[in-house]
């Protein structure tokens, strides 16, 4: 009944302000300092000239790090790389998570279904450096997937992989594959059986069903799975290193310059936020489905 | 359509543990070139354990893992109960905030703490990566305790009051116990978001302090060293290891069984 | 062990106010329902009287004692929740002795309560069970126990029989009853449930929109519901409108006469007249009281009754109750006459 239910759940909204204020305090006092701070002073040292190590020179403002794609022309093709590297890796992740995710919830049962889901969350727990590390020792000239590749022909050329394109989109697609797994697996067993067999009732195949029925209300799972994913890996600069080596310049590798060898802290930070922009956007487009699934969450 | 649904799964699952298994294997091959057939041999384990720099490195990740799950699982919480337990104006705003941490790239939020600790004079090293580690984890906590907390009825503590019992003894008496398979979980995960976490240690590290991660990424960077894979597989083993216990306290994976 | 009495008590949230300066006397050793629609604010006031939610005015009074001010903690009531609201992690013995325990009862003498608690709700031996082990009429069972082993001033009961299925619901409000009966203790019981609340109740009080718009015993509250609310809350009834002329009270359906006093000539009134009063005619002379002529639409069969569904000459819908006597009636589209005596045509105040 809707008058007990409120009146079991809501607490009088007035009382204990304070108490409130005293169990928030410390959670938002922190990521003020921690992360909402240093984004407000990412934000004006982006404005700045020059870095200020040390010196007390005047802080000197200017727009200029924010029309470096302008002033430095070879940044839009890093830009470039990195939205292909966002786009292959979420279009690939969608293409074999969205099947995983229907198999491992339709196909399997029980026990079955509890192993198959914990394998496949598990990664997630398990350190992203380490396992696009395991990559390097796959693709590399003379490395497993060669000699594995020489064992069935031997007369074949090294494939060498590593220290390209297709091996960082590999790389990524390793780490982030579970995240589109997990957001479709939670939209498709949110299907009940009973829609699927109405559809087949009323006369639909099975291509039908996959179209008409699972398809668009997967299709939830599959835009937060790729937002997920596109996100961060435009900033990757982890996998770009350590897999593409001289070729994996993306945005993330360049903005990591600047704070590690170049020193040139403002550039790197109005870089950041014409980054950040571009993620600010993304999300606002799809805040309504994502605002769907963090209520599910 | 379903037969080719799993074996999608199985391909996956093959891409996803194959490079991972190789690497564990690696990590006991006597060969540093990776050279097959495999020649069983613990050389690189005990290698490590001569590496000062590794071993101090390790040292630091779990201490502050060790905080981070401490004070992440504390300071969470108590938003957590203020979260779920209360209806006030701006609580919307304030679960949005929570998004932040979570979903811009590590690669901003590291590198605005860096200019930000520089600006303020806090610095980077140890202090500094525990400040970051807790900040991330924050925003899983209270995901973890407010789902448990959603689990318990708010009745429990109405009917443990109606039988006698003040607010606060009802609180430790009823919510408290049963609060505690989240309480831990929540604490396994921020320490397994602070055991794994790399790029914004990476921003905060400084030389003379870094953590695992850290030190595995410079290592990758300077050439190819099995004892990588042997430090690797060490801290592959103890996420594998919490994430079991974590599945078993949150019943993971068992919650879509009750169809 | 004492009456409760709620003064004046009001209550809102935000803009809607739930209670409006309600009035109420829980009598010593009763048995009173609140019967009332969702968001009639019964639960409000029990959860008022309760201490689980502070009045905005008014005064609850428990055995002659201002209580309003007094924590909920300190109440001394005995509640049994919509939910049960076990305590999961603690067996059986351990929840019913929850209460026993905090008022400092433990060992031999809180272990002694529990038997007795627990063996008059017939769960002897359900001790080490965890509430998850139990059937919904079990944990309802436990959970009383747990409200009653206390000796609470009121037991205060929210919906307890909501939850459990037709069957069960039945058994439990005859164990209810027994239960009540043998503790003695004033209850108050929330229930949206008609027939529950008066079959179980000594007192019914009917909740409209945060008022209390009628109260008194089960069989004087169905006989005689003094609002148009009231009788269609509790049980069916059919309206008539009309006004007052002469000796009868004239409507479209034809002149109503009823038993006592009649207003004054041309107001405009309304009367109940309840399903089961109502018969069909057979061919024969009209009997003495109120006859109208009506259509039979439609015949609902429910074995041991039936419902039959009619037009009025005015068009208006008339529902008539009949057991199933005679096998051979009327059948849908006759012209039937309908019957009933002044004494139960009921002349409502709205």
């Amino acid at each position: 009944m809707a008058d007990t239910a409120t009146g079991a759940t809501l607490p009088q909204p007035s009382r204990g302000g304070w108490r409130i204020l005293a169990l928030l305090a410390p959670a938002y006092g922190w990521l003020l300092l921690t992360v909402f701070l240093p984004l407000c002073a990412m934000l004006v040292f982006s404005f700045l000239k020059t870095t200020p190590f040390g010196s007390r020179q005047p802080l000197v403002f200017t727009f200029k790090n924010y029309l470096a794609f302008v002033d430095r022309p070879y940044l839009v093709n890093v830009a470039w790389t990195s939205l292909q590297l966002g786009l292959w890796t979420t279009g690939l992740c969608a293409a074999l998570g969205l099947p995983a995710a229907i198999a491992l919830a339709r196909a399997t049962r029980g026990r079955t279904r509890q192993v198959l889901f914990l394998l496949t969350i598990l990664p997630f727990w398990t350190n992203g450096l380490v396992r696009v590390f395991s990559w390097t020792m796959l693709l590399r000239e003379g490395g497993l997937l060669d000699q594995a590749v020489h064992l069935v022909w031997p007369g074949a050329g090294s494939l060498s992989l590593l220290y390209s394109f297709p091996a960082v989109v590999i790389g990524l697609v390793h780490a982030y594959l579970p995240y589109m797994i997990l957001t479709c697996y939670l939209s498709v067993v949110g299907i009940e059986d009973g829609l699927i067999d109405a559809a087949r009732s009323l006369g639909a195949r099975t291509p039908a069903v996959f179209t008409t029925v699972i398809l668009p209300l997967c299709l939830p799972g599959l835009v937060s799975g790729a937002i997920l994913i596109f996100v961060p890996v435009i900033g990757a600069f982890m996998e770009p290193r350590i897999l593409g080596g001289r070729i994996g310049v993306t945005m993330g590798t360049v903005i990591e310059d600047q704070f590690t060898s170049a020193y040139n802290w403002p550039l790197g930070a109005a870089l950041s936020f014409t980054m950040l922009a571009a993620v600010l956007v993304i999300f606002a487009a799809f805040s309504g489905v994502l605002r769907k699934r963090l209520a599910v969450a | 359509m379903i037969p080719l649904g799993r074996l999608t799964l199985a391909l996956i699952l093959v891409f996803l543990y194959a490079p991972v298994v190789v690497m564990i294997v690696m990590a006991f091959n006597e060969s540093d070139l990776y050279a097959l057939p495999l020649q069983p041999s613990l050389k690189w384990f005990t290698a490590l354990a001569g590496n000062e720099k590794l071993i101090d490195a390790s040292r630091n990740s779990v201490l502050i893992a060790v905080i981070t799950a401490v004070l992440g699982t504390a300071i969470g919480t108590l938003a957590a109960l203020a979260l779920a337990r209360h209806a006030f104006r701006g609580r919307s705003v304030l679960q949005l905030l929570l998004l932040p941490p979570i979903a811009i790239p590590w690669l901003i939020t590291g590198t605005a703490m860096l200019v930000f600790f520089y600006w303020t004079g806090i610095g980077r090293g140890l202090h500094a990566m525990i400040l970051g580690h807790v900040a991330l984890a924050i925003p899983y906590v209270v995901l973890v305790v407010g789902t448990g907390l959603q689990g318990l009825r708010s009745d429990l503590e109405e009917a443990a009051m109606s039988l006698g019992s003040t607010p606060v003894h009802a609180f430790f008496a009823i919510t408290l116990p049963l609060l505690a398979p989240s309480l831990i979980a929540a604490a396994l995960f921020a320490f397994a978001v602070s055991l794994d976490q790399f790029v914004v240690s990476y921003f905060l590290a400084t030389p003379g302090v870094s953590t695992l991660p850290v030190e595995i990424y410079t290592s990758i960077r300077k050439g190819f060293t099995p004892e990588i894979n042997a430090v690797s597989t060490l801290l592959l083993g103890a996420s594998v290891m919490l994430f079991l216990v974590f599945a078993v306290l949150t019943r993971m994976g068992e919650a879509d069984e009750r169809r | 062990m004492s009456g409760v009495e709620v003064r004046a008590v009001s209550k809102r949230y935000g803009a809607a106010s739930v209670l409006d300066a309600v009035d109420a006397r829980f009598p010593e050793g009763r048995f009173t329902s609140l019967l009332g629609p969702s968001g009639s604010g019964k639960t409000t006031l029990l959860r008022i009287i309760g201490g689980f939610v502070a009045p905005d005015g008014g005064r609850v009074v428990i055995g002659g004692a201002d209580v309003t001010a007094v924590p909920l903690w300190k109440r001394r009531i005995g509640m049994v929740f919509q939910s049960y609201a076990l305590f999961p992690h603690m067996t059986v013995a351990q929840n019913v002795a929850y209460g026993l325990n905090r008022r400092g009862i433990r060992g031999a003498a809180a272990r002694a309560e529990v038997g007795r608690a627990l063996e008059l709700v017939h769960l002897t031996g359900f001790d080490a069970r965890r509430p998850k082990q139990l059937s919904g009429g079990q944990q309802q069972r436990v959970a009383l126990a747990r409200a009653i082993v206390t000796k609470p001033r009121v037991l205060l009961l929210d919906e307890p029989l909501s939850a459990l299925d037709r069957r069960l619901r039945q058994n439990m409000q005859i164990e209810l009853k027994r239960i009540q009966r043998e503790s003695g203790l004033t209850t108050i019981f929330v229930t949206h449930d008609q027939e529950e609340a008066l079959t179980l109740s000594d007192t019914v009080a009917i909740l409209d929109r945060g008022r209390i718009v009628q109260e008194g015993a089960p069989a004087d509250i169905y006989e005689h519901p003094r609002t148009s609310f009231a009788a269609a809350f509790l049980g069916d009834a059919n309206f008539f409108r009309g006004t007052v002329r002469g000796e009868a009270i004239d409507t479209p359906a034809g002149p109503i006469r009823i038993a006592g006093a009649l207003p004054a000539p041309g107001t405009a009134v309304t009367v109940a007249v309840r399903p089961e009063k109502m018969t069909l005619l057979s061919a024969g002379p009209d009997p003495a009281g109120n006859v109208i002529d009506a259509t039979l639409r439609e015949i609902i069969y429910a074995g041991a009754v039936s419902t039959f569904l009619l037009t009025g000459s005015d068009g208006a819908e008339i529902k008539v109750l009949s057991q199933n006597r005679d096998l051979a009636g009327p059948a849908p589209g006759a012209r039937v006459r309908l019957a009933w005596a002044p004494a139960h045509t009921v002349l409502l105040a709205d």
